[in-house]
């Protein structure tokens, strides 16, 4: 096989590209008393995903991702709260729009910069939003938040239940399927490949004349607007939305669930996500009071010995037994 | 007469005291096959940095074709038709070769934005950087990570993915170090096949292959142009001997 068809071949899609989907649908049928979980474990797959295109293969170094999750989730929330604007599809557009704009606004001046600097920028422009939603408390409902949200059903049809997350889960696995779906086409493309440059060798991709910051702005300009549709999602299906959307804590949380599923592999962020709130899950039923520091030693274990992630190491499984590179 | 495809008006750079760059004025014809020596420190890398918009000159100016491109980026100065090597590999190291030559061939068509095709598809960029790879007799390695490429191998990426570009103004910077020399033909010859109105200025410390490339030779001592002439008159100068090539020479 030659390069050149070794190359169209990793970026056809796969038979085994659609097990994850299967999965998805078999877990609405075989664990239905699980499905408040399960949604949950999609969104955080859309936000690690969002975050996988501007850290993983981009190379942007943010710890304030939060910030278009919290604005995704603040846009649907203040919409249906004070407009009444509660139709859950056109909600997500209107998220992923604010969400983007805040991306363009803030990469547009933040990625001029780099490493440690880039870092503490992304963090204050999220903090910075964290503030204004806390002090705008007639817009926003401050540091309570906006508590029992209410949405119409699902195209006319399938109303949001609270206690069977039925249509919540379909409805959030369709939206990460298509949000998958243009993530993958695009870091299969040209785009993408030059974000890769990007990330590899900067030195180089202004030496073949590449408008660097430009693709980096548009690059977080699309990931923020997917973590907008993810926090979308978030206030949508729990009915609520308060300052956690937009806090540290939720930004560590998925840039750990990226580390620990590996980061520029498109899959890490499902594996992520399942493994680290899988783990929380049972730790936190196990040790009600002590679940968080299994997780830290679970997450000390993958940083020193799988430092690319749980994905990872099935790639050095592989190459191993002699394999191929993982996509 | 050959037209004028670069040219430098008294270009001038210092950090802070240290002048690198000092009154240099130097023209690059059209079809030019020019190598620039001098001793280690002579401000080479950095004449190239000026060039190529890395760097922004302190005094002077730079011209591409009669166009004074001295405050463009070094982007838009390759759009323009300037690429360069570097002195040390700058690569991809994570992506295959023929996904680093892809990357600059997709730039130079306009297709590095395109978000709607897979790159996997895109035949006229792979077409376009597999006869750069089979040029410089990379082919073999064509699916393997750069990384996983011996030092000389890569220091033909490095060329692949400047002629990737398909210069007007191709600048070299030591190209054929780390390039075992029973390989160092791989890169003349693929010099010789590129268009006779392709300007190529080379740095080189390997006398014999300078010698063997240049039609023209410009002596660069602490950041000056210290001696210029055919190979023949550099060769017979005492002053670039005595600086430069030795004694022995």
């Amino acid at each position: 096989m030659t390069a050149a068809t070794q190359l169209a071949a990793r970026h056809r899609f796969q038979w085994w590209e659609l097990l994850p989907w299967i999965a998805g649908i078999a877990v609405f049928f075989a664990f239905p008393n699980y499905l408040a979980f399960g949604t949950q474990v999609l969104i955080a797959i859309l936000f690690a995903l969002s975050l996988d295109l501007v850290l993983g293969y981009a190379g942007i170094v943010t710890l304030g991702h939060a910030a278009f999750f919290g604005a995704g989730a603040y846009t649907v929330g203040m919409l249906a709260q004070h407009l009444g604007w509660n139709e859950p599809l056109s909600g997500l557009a209107a998220a992923a729009l604010v969400a983007g704009a805040i991306g363009l606004a803030s990469g547009y001046v933040l990625l001029r910069t780099h490493g440690l600097t880039l870092l503490m920028l992304t963090l204050c422009t999220m903090a910075l939003l964290e503030e204004a939603a806390n002090m705008g408390a007639a817009f926003t409902g401050g540091f309570d938040g906006m508590p029992g949200l209410k949405f119409a059903p699902l195209l006319g049809m399938f109303p949001f239940d609270l206690l069977f997350f039925r249509s919540q889960y379909l409805y959030a696995l369709l939206v990460l399927f298509i949000c998958f779906a243009l993530v993958r086409a695009l870091v299969y493309s040209p785009f993408g490949q030059s974000l890769t440059g990007i990330r590899e060798n900067l030195l180089r991709m202004h030496a073949v004349g590449a408008p660097v910051r430009a693709r980096l702005v548009i690059a977080y300009t699309i990931s923020a607007a997917l973590a907008g549709v993810a926090g979308a999602l978030f206030a949508q299906t729990n009915a609520f939305v308060n300052l956690g959307a937009l806090g540290l804590e939720r930004a560590a949380g998925v840039l750990i669930i990226l580390i620990l599923g590996g980061y520029g592999r498109l899959y890490g962020a499902f594996v992520g996500a399942i493994a680290y709130l899988m783990l929380e899950h049972t730790l936190a039923k196990a040790y009600p009071t002590a679940w968080q520091i299994g997780l830290g030693v679970t997450l000390m274990a993958v940083a020193l010995y799988a430092q690319n992630g749980i994905l990872g190491l099935g790639d050095a499984l592989r190459r191993r037994l002699g394999g191929q590179r993982a996509p | 007469m050959s037209a004028t495809l670069l040219e430098t008006k008294g270009l001038c750079k210092s950090f802070g005291a240290l002048e690198v760059a000092r009154d240099i004025s130097f023209r690059l014809d059209a079809g030019a096959r020019h190598a620039l020596i001098g001793p280690n420190g002579a401000g080479k890398t950095t004449f190239i940095n000026l060039l190529t918009g890395l760097l922004q000159p302190s005094r002077g100016s730079v011209h591409l074709r009669g166009e004074d491109v001295t405050s463009l980026a070094q982007a838009k100065r390759v759009k323009r038709g300037i690429a360069r090597t570097f002195q040390i590999n700058q690569l991809f190291r994570g992506l295959t070769v023929l996904e680093n030559v892809c990357i600059a061939v997709a730039e130079r068509l306009g297709a590095g934005g395109s978000m709607l095709r897979p790159a996997g598809r895109r035949t006229d960029v792979i077409e376009n950087a597999s006869h750069l790879i089979g040029m410089l007799k990379l082919d073999e390695d064509a699916g393997r990570r750069v990384g996983e490429l011996p030092y000389g191998r890569q220091r033909l990426v490095e060329i692949a993915i400047a002629l990737g570009l398909n210069p007007r103004v191709l600048l070299l910077d030591e190209p054929a170090a780390g390039i075992p020399s029973a390989e160092s033909h791989i890169l003349l010859d693929a010099i010789a096949t590129l268009p006779k109105d392709i300007a190529v200025l080379i740095i080189e410390h390997d006398m014999d292959l300078v010698f063997r490339f240049a039609e023209r030779i410009t002596v660069l001592v602490s950041g000056a142009i210290f001696a210029e002439g055919a190979p023949a008159e550099i060769a017979a100068n005492a002053q670039v001997r005595s600086v430069y090539l030795g004694n022995a020479a």
